[in-house]
């Protein structure tokens, strides 16, 4: 039958097609040794399986990027499927590093401690945590954590601009947020209302997609809104940023980088990191990786919009990893989460390892 | 007999009166009907139109070339997606075309009929009336079964994708844990060829490793605290030299490659061919495929079941009355009739899993930064939807710009496919 030997023919062509473009391309990079001569290309191999927020993987792709070009064949993975599934799958030993746009919360570790996993707790980068105003908003100079609670705290949440301050306008407030799922909401959530054990109001508009808020700000005078510092670099022209009130020091300041670095800009000044597992860290390819991460975080970071950490809590950093510290800083002995800069409890006096 | 004048008259008029009305109307329903088209093919040219304004700049042979970067946004490409879409989309096709065409000849041709039963009677001697009611209630039986299949198919043809995504991660990634789960540290799993384990251990030399074969499997990491062998990554087997911190070390490049530091640890690393296969699937290109075949599987069937159902009957009735049996009738006579309508459900259906990002982004997770296509059928791939997807929820305006650029090469692969399909199709229905 002349249509099923057709038939075969383009069956047998198709696998052929498969094969030759499976063998897939594999880049060449050369690099040079101290004395000039070309170095033979690395030949560290292995995988790395990297997951977790979607806000720290701009910065793993960038690494991934740089370290690819030195040691080609190692095969890394970098997820973003949000910080608390990073943590689920690092949990279930399925990621070597877990990326989180917050610190490791007691129900996260519970769970890492009962399937066995110790890790090493690595903060990489600043992301300023930027609230933004319509352009033509002309009533709101600066705003204090207690404004913000009024604005953004409970189902008792104030729905005018006068209800927060009597000389503002008679009008309604509109609120764009990021999702729920987002390690953002999580931290604005810690900052204004852990403490009170009250939660976020519940009638904002919340998108997971970061351009819809900005286009929900920018298209509303009356709307105000939150989400990483460089969302809102990108966007200068649509949007005006918020000063906020440091509750230390008393001053106004608007985030940037020097006033994020310098811890200036509190309380919304988050700290990104990475969690290494740390029987992983046996694996020649992943400890390669996390040195070459620490290495050169601080200007990878800037390059993709974030700030860098201060030198003193780098320089922990590695100490943390050289002396493979497990355990988090950031929950104490008693399973509550310790808030505060990441300067004053990323310390060693902090570290639970238990 | 004639109809009066005055009647014929006054008939002919209301007649015109009528056809006029008619005719008006059609006109009418012809120019709703057009509108109606126009407006769908307005609506595709303003999408393709503010598409191609906006990603024109960037579309580049760079584009084709490059993978994901972070760095260099300028140079960013998509090419490892464009791969792992073929190989995703092959596998699907693979899977779903035999699958779906077949089960459509099943529903349509191998109706359950209840002379086909008697044979049953040669095999089990029973009493002649016990085998009457025997057969009758079988044939209800497997009629039964036969429309509770067809029902559930065409339900299942309206099921949102992202829901095929979470039964695809069940039934593929993890086959209900069925096998152990793939973790990162452990060999797990069922593994059939295609592999070696070997301990991966840092020599003195920057950049440089050495492997030792792995004896027992469950133990992770390996300790060097003395000589053994080894092999250099180019497959030469050396003896290892230890080195102990505070004594100098080896100058000379050769040796220093085959020496490491003295308590090295060796994790697990695992050299795998291309014919790599192991159970459960895990969040590989092949779970992503199979469950795109599941999305595209009841659009298969039905499409086939009606491009079968829409063979006449003469021909069917003129084989079989010749003594061909069911299944030379159909591989002769139904098969080839249908082809066409059958070659145009499956265009639609690849066309309808290449643009699914939901399930896969369930399956493979969103990571964009590979170099290559898979290596091996248990390695993870980037898709173009979940690229688009990626760079068009960016800050950067570079990153947009490539997002309507990559949605220009998502099309145009879709085309190129599509006309690949329509080709085949005109040539086997001329056959």
């Amino acid at each position: 039958m002349k249509t099923s030997l057709f038939c075969s023919r383009l069956f047998a062509v198709a696998l052929l097609g498969a094969g030759v473009v499976g063998c897939g391309s594999s880049s060449t990079t050369s690099t040079t040794d101290a004395d000039g001569s070309p170095a033979a290309e690395s030949s560290l191999t292995g995988d790395i399986q990297i997951n977790g927020s979607s806000t720290v993987l701009p910065i793993g792709n960038a690494i991934k990027e740089q370290f690819d070009a030195e040691f080609p064949n190692v095969n890394i993975t970098v997820g973003g499927a949000g910080t608390g599934n990073g943590f689920k799958d690092f949990a279930d030993k399925t990621t070597d590093i877990s990326e989180a746009s917050r610190p490791i919360k007691a129900g996260e570790w519970e769970a890492c401690k009962a399937s066995g996993v110790e890790f090493v707790e690595l903060p990489v980068a600043y992301d300023g945590l930027t609230i933004v105003i319509h352009p033509e908003n002309d009533w709101v100079k600066q705003l204090t954590v207690d404004q913000l609670k009024a604005i953004f705290v409970g189902s008792e949440a104030a729905n005018k601009w006068s209800e927060v301050d009597p000389s503002w306008p008679d009008r309604e407030i509109k609120i764009f947020a990021p999702g729920v799922g987002s390690g953002t909401y999580d931290y604005f959530h810690e900052v204004l209302a852990k403490k009170d054990k009250a939660a976020l109001r519940e009638d904002m508009t919340l998108n997971e997609d970061d351009n819809v808020l900005v286009q929900g700000v920018a298209g509303n005078k009356d709307s105000i809104g939150f989400f990483g510092v460089a969302y809102y670099e990108e966007n200068k022209d649509k949007l005006q940023a918020v000063p906020v009130v440091n509750p230390d020091s008393g001053e106004a300041v608007l985030p940037n980088k020097e006033t994020i670095a310098s811890g200036e800009y509190a309380p919304f000044s988050r700290p990104l990191f990475i969690y290494v597992n740390a029987e992983s860290l046996n694996k020649a390819q992943v400890q390669a990786f996390v040195e070459y991460f620490l290495e050169n975080v601080p200007e990878t970071a800037e390059k993709v919009g974030y700030v860098r950490l201060p030198e003193e809590v780098m320089a922990r950093s590695v100490a943390n990893l050289d002396a493979l510290k497990t355990g988090s800083h950031f929950v104490d002995a008693d399973g509550e989460s310790r808030s505060g800069s990441v300067v004053d409890i990323f310390t060693d006096e902090n570290l639970i390892s238990e | 007999m004639s109809i009066p004048i005055a009647l014929e008259r006054d008939d002919s008029v209301a007649e015109a009166a009528k056809a006029r009305r008619r005719k008006q109307l059609s006109g009418w329903f012809y120019l709703l009907c057009v509108a109606i088209a126009m407006l769908s093919v307005v609506v595709l040219v303003v999408l393709l139109v503010s598409i191609s304004v906006q990603g024109s700049s960037s579309l580049s042979g760079d584009l084709l070339t490059n993978s994901h970067s972070e760095l260099q946004p300028e140079q960013a490409g998509m090419w490892s997606a464009i791969l792992g879409t073929l190989f995703i989309c092959g596998v699907c096709a693979l899977a779903a075309l035999p699958l779906g065409i077949g089960t459509a000849v099943f529903l349509e041709e191998f109706k359950p009929q209840r002379p086909e039963l008697r044979w049953l009677r040669r095999v089990i001697p029973l009493g002649e009336r016990n085998w009457e009611h025997i057969c009758t209630l079988l044939y209800k039986g497997t009629r039964w079964m036969h429309g509770f299949v067809q029902l559930n198919i065409s339900n299942l043809a309206g099921v949102p994708s992202i829901v095929y995504g979470l039964l695809g991660l069940s039934l593929f990634v993890y086959m209900f844990n069925a096998f152990g789960q793939i973790t990162v540290n452990e060999s797990a799993g069922w593994e059939w060829g295609g592999v070696q384990h070997y301990y991966q251990v840092l020599s003195l030399e920057r950049g440089q490793v050495v492997l030792i074969p792995q004896g027992e499997r469950t133990e992770t990491t390996l300790t060097v605290d003395e000589p053994m062998m080894a092999l250099l990554p180019s497959g030469e087997e050396v003896e290892l030299a230890l080195w102990t911190p505070g004594t100098p070390k080896p100058k000379s490049k050769e040796l220093r490659q085959r020496t490491v530091r003295a308590g090295a640890k060796g994790g697990r690393y695992s050299r795998k061919d291309w014919y790599y296969f192991r159970l459960p699937f895990g969040r590989s290109f092949l779970a992503a495929g199979l469950t795109l075949a599941l999305v595209i599987l009841p659009v298969v069937i039905i499409a086939s079941q009606e491009a079968l159902r829409s063979v006449p009957p003469s021909m069917r009735e003129a084989s079989l009355g010749l003594g061909a049996t069911t299944w030379q009738t159909t591989r002769n006579v139904c098969l080839p009739a249908a082809i066409p309508g059958i070659m145009t459900g499956a265009i639609l259906s690849m066309g309808r899993a290449i643009g699914e990002a939901a399930p896969i982004l369930v399956i493979l997770g969103a990571a964009i930064a590979k170099n290559s296509g898979p290596k091996h059928l248990m390695d993870d791939a980037v898709t173009m939807p979940v690229l688009i997807y990626n760079w068009a929820g960016r800050q950067q305006e570079v990153y947009q710009e490539l997002a309507a650029a990559a949605i220009i090469v998502l099309l145009v692969t879709l085309l190129l496919i599509n006309s690949l399909a329509i080709y085949l199709r005109h040539r086997l229905s001329q056959n």
